[in-house]
């Protein structure tokens, strides 16, 4: 009695032992179920009928997903693609949980990434993104977008969206102040401060909105000269001694003392600050558009010009702000989901039109910008053809190396900002967050 | 002989039997509870983005002292500590002993309408809060109203005040729930202590710091406790209030961990390490508690 009771105690422990390891080893036993679905796939070269799509924003890539869909439908109507709406957030939580665990359960066939994030997700896990070098040429689409879909000279991310900046801006508050679109098209960024005070003095309106937690007109700002907070090789900070950095920090300075700027706390806020006509300009990515245009009320107020440009370096009228791409998991179904995107994002001219035309959505895709929907006048912009202007800058945006510490290296300068702002020097700035940035990234 | 080994025997039975209710939850709790711990553990000595995780020692634990994020992050979430758990105890306490009282009407109604902010999620509270607080909330436009401040109060986007904004958060939140305690507590409190000492003269004060106080130490005790823990682990108040800005003037230590893990290229190894610190900090924090202010039984 006593025996078989210990036995029997014995087997449960073993049981839990079993139970608790197969977590740890369930990476090989997916892969042993991705070897065997492979096999079968390879004798009956039937495709996977459903794939899943993981990505945020309903207003721009859901519906482009929707768009593209309908589109792939046309050839291809026994796919069932399952469009999945997550927060960014969440979806970079779930990747990263699910990549790690080592299990591929759960995780979706096809995943939108930010520009400044993929590098992270491509170098941390290899192997877990399927190379789409013979579905697509990373040469089709805007070249700074090259850096962050590819690794190791292979094609991993479809690019999409165009993070091209440019200088949005009230007409009617700078004609109060005596200036005409024309005078903003080339010049830099102590000038823009300048008109912003006279727009001020003149009208009582800031001429730009910040949030002190988001360095993203500083990124702007450095891309534009061709500089990232990494060198070149996309792992030593390059933080001290960056010229078009300092410059950057030092115009930052400028616009929150001469009192042009104003301060938002998140997106809803700045949205608000846009809508409301509290602000007379605000140089960000062209994926803004769509909040600004929603206030139908301001339609033929708005311009847009050309990203101001830094002193130092080589920098031009145009950068880069935000971005994503499409990224296919190493998971079954990659092939139907690979050729899901070659035949939609990858290829398709007509598509991109009505990705323009309906949503809004500047991709990257060079051959698209040929067609007609790219030279179309904006009723709202008094008939700028915005677009197309857009497409032009995109083609200067400069290539950069993102790495994959952006953000980890951001919330240090931001930090930092805020000394720099209470008067600490800038090159001590600069040189701390050097050395911090230093210390932790490895 | 024969009467000592089927005591024996009884004994094991006894035990086995006993055991064998146990051991679904011992099972689970080795499965759930141990298991990630003791893997947690390993993983702090691991460094490397996602899965290229290498063992590295201690490298993870040096590197630790010399983070100033993580610094600020601990500076901070003791701040938290330090002003706010006092600050909600005794504010606990004198509402409970108000609530306690025989006369009060409607008692219902207010106990209720205490602890109902408990019972709310703490992120919609979170965004309700962002926005009460926000340039041109309802607060700085009653403060304006009331011409109690000449312009609005920063309350989000400076570092003083936002730190300011996640203390009164929490404490609006986490008051009601500590009062329960003590609301419970005090109607084990035979009520003619109270009557003996009227008869003796004492005041209302004198009661409450000779009777209620030391009466209710052992609630005060694990109170306090639990509150320090659960300010050890802040995060969502932070999170959705003020995203541990402006810089990382309102950062803790587990919104740290969460950068960590998912805003920065993830880094779970250290991420466990900042984890590790909190478990440690945690058991520190309440040995001292039950030393100071423990029985020497309790």
């Amino acid at each position: 009695m006593k025996k078989g009771f210990a036995l029997v105690l014995i087997c449960l422990l073993l049981l839990t032992a079993c139970s608790s390891n197969s977590g740890s080893k369930n990476s090989g036993n997916t892969a042993a179920d991705t070897g065997k679905t492979e096999n079968t796939t390879a004798t009956e070269p039937a495709q996977a009928k459903e794939i899943t799509i993981w990505a945020w924003d309903p207003a721009f890539n859901i519906a482009a997903l929707e768009v593209a869909k309908a589109e792939y439908a046309k050839t291809n109507p026994d796919v069932k693609i399952n469009i999945v709406e997550y927060a960014q957030a969440d979806i970079i939580q779930k990747l990263n949980t699910g990549l790690n665990s080592g299990t591929t359960k759960g995780l979706p066939n096809i995943v939108l990434i930010e520009d400044y994030r993929s590098q992270s997700f491509l170098q941390s896990y290899k192997d877990s993104f399927y190379d789409l070098s013979s579905s697509i040429k990373g040469t089709d689409f805007a070249d700074y977008k090259s850096g962050p879909t590819s690794l190791d000279g292979k094609q991993y991310g479809i690019p999409f969206d165009s993070g091209v900046t440019g200088l949005y801006l009230r007409t009617d508050y700078l004609e109060q102040a005596g200036y005409k679109l024309a005078d903003l098209q080339d010049i830099d960024w102590k000038q823009y401060i300048e008109i912003g005070k006279a727009v001020k003095e003149k009208t009582g309106k800031a001429l730009i909105t910040l949030d002190p937690n988001d360095l993203g007109l500083i990124r702007v700002m450095i891309q534009s000269a061709g500089e990232w907070y990494l060198k070149e090789d996309g792992k030593t900070p390059n933080i001290a001694g960056n010229a078009p950095l300092k410059e950057a920090f030092e115009i930052y300075k400028e616009l929150t003392e001469s009192n042009v700027a104003k301060v938002h706390a998140d997106w809803s806020q700045f949205v608000a600050a846009l809508n409301s006509g509290d602000v007379a300009s605000v140089p960000t990515g062209n994926w803004i558009t769509p909040s600004i245009t929603a206030e139908a009320s301001q339609s033929g107020k708005w311009g847009i010009a050309p990203l101001p440009k830094l002193t130092v370096n080589k920098s031009v009228h145009a950068s880069n702000l935000g971005g994503s791409s499409w990224y296919v998991m190493n998971v079954d179904g990659k092939e139907t989901a690979a050729d899901f995107m070659a035949k939609t994002f990858g290829s398709n001219v007509e598509m991109y039109q009505k990705l323009l035309t309906d949503i809004g959505v500047i991709g990257t895709f060079k051959a698209a910008a040929g067609g007609e929907a790219y030279s179309q006048a904006n009723e709202f912009f008094s008939g700028q053809k915005i677009v197309s202007d857009f497409a032009a800058w995109t083609e200067q945006i400069p290539s950069v190396n993102y790495g994959i510490n952006t953000y980890a290296i951001e919330d240090i300068l931001i930090v930092e900002m805020q000394n720099y702002l209470n008067g600490k020097d800038i090159d001590s700035v600069l040189s701390d967050a050097q050395a911090q940035a230093e210390s932790q990234i490895k | 002989m024969h009467q000592t080994n089927s005591k024996l025997r009884f004994r094991t039975k006894s035990v086995l039997t006993g055991w064998s209710f146990v051991l679904l939850a011992v099972i689970l709790i080795f499965v759930f509870y141990f298991y990630p711990m003791l893997q947690a553990l390993i993983l702090s000595f691991q460094t490397g983005t996602g899965s290229n995780l290498t063992f590295t020692g201690f490298d993870n634990y040096s590197r630790l002292l010399s983070d100033k994020t993580f610094i600020v992050s601990v500076k901070n979430t003791f701040i938290y500590l330090l002003v706010q758990v006092p600050l909600m105890i005794i504010l606990a306490l004198f509402i409970s002993v108000l609530l306690n009282d025989s006369k009060l009407r409607f008692k219902g109604f207010f106990r209720t309408a205490i602890f109902l902010p408990c019972v709310t999620s703490l992120v919609a509270y979170s965004v309700v809060f962002k926005y009460l607080f926000s340039g041109n909330g309802l607060v700085n436009t009653m403060l304006l109203k009331l011409h109690l401040v000449s312009a609005p109060i920063e309350w989000i986007t400076d570092p003083f005040w936002a730190k300011i904004t996640i203390i009164i958060a929490i404490t609006w939140r986490w008051t009601g729930y500590n009062m329960i305690f003590y609301l419970s507590a005090l109607q084990n409190i035979d009520h003619s202590i109270y009557e003996a000492a009227k008869i003796d003269g004492a005041s209302s004060t004198r009661q409450f710091f000779g009777i209620t106080v030391p009466l209710l130490k052992p609630i005060i005790l694990f109170t306090s406790i639990t509150s320090t823990i659960g300010t050890l682990q802040l995060f969502d108040e932070v999170m959705n209030i003020t995203k541990g800005g402006p810089g990382n003037a309102t950062q803790t230590i587990s919104q740290y961990i969460y950068n960590l893990s998912f805003k920065y290229a993830a880094d779970f190894g250290y991420a466990a390490t900042v984890s590790y610190s909190i478990v440690i900090m945690i058991a520190l924090l309440s040995v001292i508690q039950f030393k100071v202010a423990g029985d020497k039984n309790g």
